[in-house]
């Protein structure tokens, strides 16, 4: 179908959506100015009834009129980079002047309506979606591979039925394709693509932000599927002094979490966060002598400051340590018990991890559209794994530098943003002794024109140019348009291209929980093949709307991903996994359309459906990629009753996916085949009492539908055929949860 | 895409058959001066105005106005002021009455209290 049609699909949808009765009305005229420049006319400012679809903007001498009903007492007036002012009628005037103070940064405007859980916003260069505390708190559990049960966006699968990681799929791309930033410095990436989205837990997240296709240049060449910002919970927010949560499930899990904000004076600030897990349970669901996921331990504490100094100097700087062990495989394997051939197979992990970052920021004193920042951040990390007789070790040491100046061309509707970054990346990794090292060294310089009418046009045109000590200069193009067409409405699009050097090796560790040779082009200890390069390209609409006095946002996006050298993973031969350049054609096609509305008060209704098309050639040809769904379909429902109960219940439909040849039970080939549909459904029940506690009892995989034979051959781990990692259900059945959580002022 | 298709046209209809439900010329719109005093009391606001026939309650904490929209063929504003009232909030006209006045939490109690929030 071509795009045109759905355009105007979607522009009939909406003209249908914004019609209005009047009542008795009276002209409300008015000029809107800056609260500083008291003779600057601001233009383009929404003026508004709060509630009803009643709204105008201002014109470019700051003018406006508005026919309202007498019955309304005021009128709220926003415009960007201005806090929200209220226009009290009460007393009639001929005319109205409204003087609008610019927001502070840091500070978000007080939001008077019932705050969503998410919000997709019309405003800004890009389409995304805030995920609040709210809808983190929907979720079971627990850190941030599991945050994202309640969002369509997101794909999680497991990776295999051993390790018990998940991994997410963003654009039907896999997760290290998403650039994750904790407050805007890049986090979960290198060897930690996987297994570092463990050691981010919900309780110390205040919100994220996710935004599909490629972002801002300003952050790297990196993030071709999309942007998941995380901002931690900030200790000068007025808010609890302690936030204590406490986890336990039916599967033998414990967790607890302590966040601690404490302020030193009036300026500097700080945050302490702890948190612990033991999985203590062996657990075996689906009865296969195996551990449907592994015992152990996990520890991550972190430490953060924030110093507001004189001359508008901001700095932060923080540390963090995470401490990870697992132990899985047969049912009664334990931790340092050798493996013996034909009787025991087990799995063991380690992972450390030190990181710690600084940033600091200068607004230029009486010029606010004036500002300069510098990130910084550095880690180290150490994982080791064994799946049976066969070994991993991986090593990732580096550090990052990003130097950003921001400064308007005449005045603030050009901006301008330029600098510089520096990125080492110092990694070895191997699989049974055979790997690579690589000291990759990324040096860039960027610039970044934003343009701004009004509300109703946005234009972002970014450049990067790179060199890479190992692959060369390259140029990192991209581009990003807004357009409102009506009110509360935004059509974007965007087209960029990234480049990524891929960790082959640990981003395709659950291969190891298999018989399968690993096959690539192996060249000594060096990275042998080229880095990841693709263009991506995005449309997307959304439109908020009113309806039956309930509001609503109904949107949908298309984003097709390109690939011009890709590192194939090839699993269809089932003796083999086979890592090697793309030499032909892969791209990945997605569409996704998702309605949220409040069809009775207090009862939020999410209905999402998304699909996507990928595919690669692989050296036996054009194929679908393996274990993606091509069909999904999402309904979440929340309702909060009685004052403080909140009922939460979300089912996800997963479509089938391809399964590649594979070997059935005895050295018995089973040709690739279509994995049945499957349905999981979770719901949660909470209630709070004042804001200071709240007890939750939820249930995860309530159908406890599970995939049935997960591990192939599992009776013999050291024959032909066996194979853990072809997962394309749920390697977890029902789960029962509870937990509470407790604030201290 | 077929699918794709569908999806719209499906999503569109269902927009089409709620709003012609909601296409309705009994809705009046009123505002009423409350008294209260923080985010707590607008929940109690809202949630004591949101009565049978009301579709919409917006309370504002600075000005103390709600705005009010309601079918007047299923409710009145003198139905949706005593159930204000019940809830221990003062109208302009009206005082609550001292029993449910003092049923409201220590910091709801406006009549004394101010709100530091």
């Amino acid at each position: 179908m071509n795009l045109k049609i759905k355009l105007v699909l979607a522009i009939l949808l909406c003209t249908v959506l914004t019609s209005k009765a009047q009542d008795s009305n009276r002209l409300i005229k008015g000029y809107i100015f800056d609260h500083v420049e008291r003779n600057n006319p601001l233009d383009g400012a929404n003026i508004y009834s709060q509630g009803l679809l009643l709204n105008t903007q201002s014109n470019e001498k700051g003018y406006f009129q508005l026919a309202v009903p007498d019955s309304i007492p005021y009128l709220v007036i926003s415009f960007l980079g201005y806090q929200n002012d209220t226009l009290y009628l009460k007393s009639p005037k001929e005319l109205y002047r409204v003087y609008m103070k610019a927001s502070k940064e840091l500070k978000s405007v007080t939001i008077t309506h019932r705050k969503k859980a998410t919000e997709i916003s019309t405003l800004g260069i890009l389409k995304t979606e805030r995920i609040g505390q709210k809808e983190l708190l929907k979720a079971a559990c627990c850190n941030l591979s599991e945050s994202f049960e309640t969002t369509p966006s997101v794909d999680v699968s497991f990776t295999d039925a051993i390790s018990g990681y998940k991994q997410i799929q963003m654009l039907g791309l896999s997760g290290p394709n998403t650039l994750f930033t904790r407050e805007n410095i890049p986090d979960v990436r290198g060897l930690a693509a996987i297994t570092g989205l463990t050691f981010t837990p919900g309780t110390w997240i205040d919100n994220m932000q996710l935004s599909k296709g490629t972002g801002s240049v300003v952050n790297g060449p990196e993030g071709l599927a999309g942007q998941i910002n995380i901002e931690w919970r900030k200790p000068f927010e007025e808010a609890d002094k302690w936030n204590f949560n406490l986890y336990q499930n039916s599967q033998g899990r414990t967790e607890g979490n302590v966040v601690h904000k404490f302020k030193v004076n009036k300026n500097v600030s700080s945050n302490l966060f702890l948190h612990g897990r033991n999985q203590w349970m062996r657990l075996d669901q689906n009865k296969d002598a195996y551990m449907d996921q592994p015992l152990g331990n996990q520890f991550i504490a972190a430490n953060r400051w924030f110093a507001f100094l004189p001359h508008k100097f901001e700095l932060q700087w923080g540390v963090k340590a995470s401490y990870a062990d697992n132990v899985g495989g047969m049912h009664d394997f334990k931790k340092g018990q050798a493996i013996e051939m034909g009787k025991t197979w087990g799995y063991e992990s380690d992972i450390n991890r030190i990181e710690a970052w600084a940033k600091i920021g200068k607004i230029f004193e009486n010029k606010s559209w004036k500002s300069m920042g510098l990130q910084l951040s550095t880690w180290a990390h150490q994982q080791n794994a064994m799946y049976g007789f066969r070994n991993y070790k991986g090593k990732d040491n580096g550090l990052y530098a990003n130097y950003i100046y921001q400064s308007i061309i005449d005045n603030t509707n050009h901006i301008i943003k330029t600098g510089a970054s520096f990125n080492l990346d110092h990694i070895s990794e191997n699989v049974e002794s055979v790997g690579y090292t690589r000291k990759e060294i990324n040096t860039g310089v960027f610039a970044e024109y934003s343009y701004q009418y009004l509300e109703k046009f946005n234009l972002v045109a970014g450049i990067r140019a790179d060199y890479n000590n190992l692959f060369g200069f390259y140029a990192t193009p991209r581009l990003h348009l807004r357009y409102a067409p009506w009110y509360n409405a935004a059509l974007r699009a965007s087209v960029g291209r990234a480049q990524r050097t891929a960790n082959f090796l640990s981003e395709n560790m659950a291969y190891l929980a298999s018989n399968r040779a690993w096959i690539w082009n192996q060249n000594n200890m060096d990275y042998s093949l080229k880095p990841e390069v693709a263009w991506n390209y995005g449309l997307n609409f959304t439109q908020k709307f009113k309806l039956n006095y309930k509001e609503g946002t109904f949107s949908f996006d298309l984003y097709n991903t390109q690939y011009q050298n890709q590192i194939v993973v090839d699993i269809e031969n089932p003796d083999q996994v086979k890592f090697y350049n793309l030499n032909g054609q892969s791209f990945a096609k997605s569409f996704q359309a998702q309605l949220d509305y409040e069809p009775i008060r207090k009862l939020d209704v999410r209905l999402a459906y998304r699909w996507y098309d990928v595919q690669t050639q692989y050296q036996s040809g054009l194929k679908e990629k393996p274990l993606v769904a091509r069909n999904r379909a999402f309904i979440n429902i929340g309702y909060e009753f009685a004052k403080s109960w909140n009922i939460d219940y979300t089912l996800h439909w997963t479509g089938s996916k391809r399964v590649p040849l594979s070997y059935h039970q005895k050295d018995h080939l089973l040709a690739s085949y279509q994995s049945p549909d499957y349905i999981i459904m979770n719901a949660q029940i909470s209630k709070h009492w004042t804001k200071a506690f709240e007890v939750y009892l939820g249930v995860e995989n309530i159908a406890n539908i599970m995939q049935h034979q997960m591990i192939l051959n599992s009776d013999n781990p050291f024959g032909k055929g066996f194979d853990a990692s072809l997962i394309w259900g749920s390697a977890m059945g029902r789960n029962i949860y509870a937990g509470l959580r407790y604030n201290i002022k | 895409m077929k699918l794709i298709i569908s999806f719209l046209c499906i999503s569109m209809s269902i927009f089409g058959a709620t709003k012609s439900f909601a296409q309705d010329h009994k809705i009046t719109t009123d505002s009423i001066k409350v008294a209260g005093n923080c985010g707590e009391c607008k929940e109690r606001i809202e949630d004591a105005a949101y009565i049978k026939g009301v579709k919409e309650a917006h309370w504002d904490k600075n000005s103390h106005w709600l705005v009010l929209s309601y079918r007047n063929d299923k409710t009145s504003l003198d139905k949706i002021k005593s159930s204000i009232l019940a809830a221990g909030h003062d109208l302009d006209s009206v005082k609550a009455s001292d029993k449910a006045y003092e049923k409201l939490p220590k910091c709801c109690l406006y009549r004394s209290h101010v709100c530091n929030e």
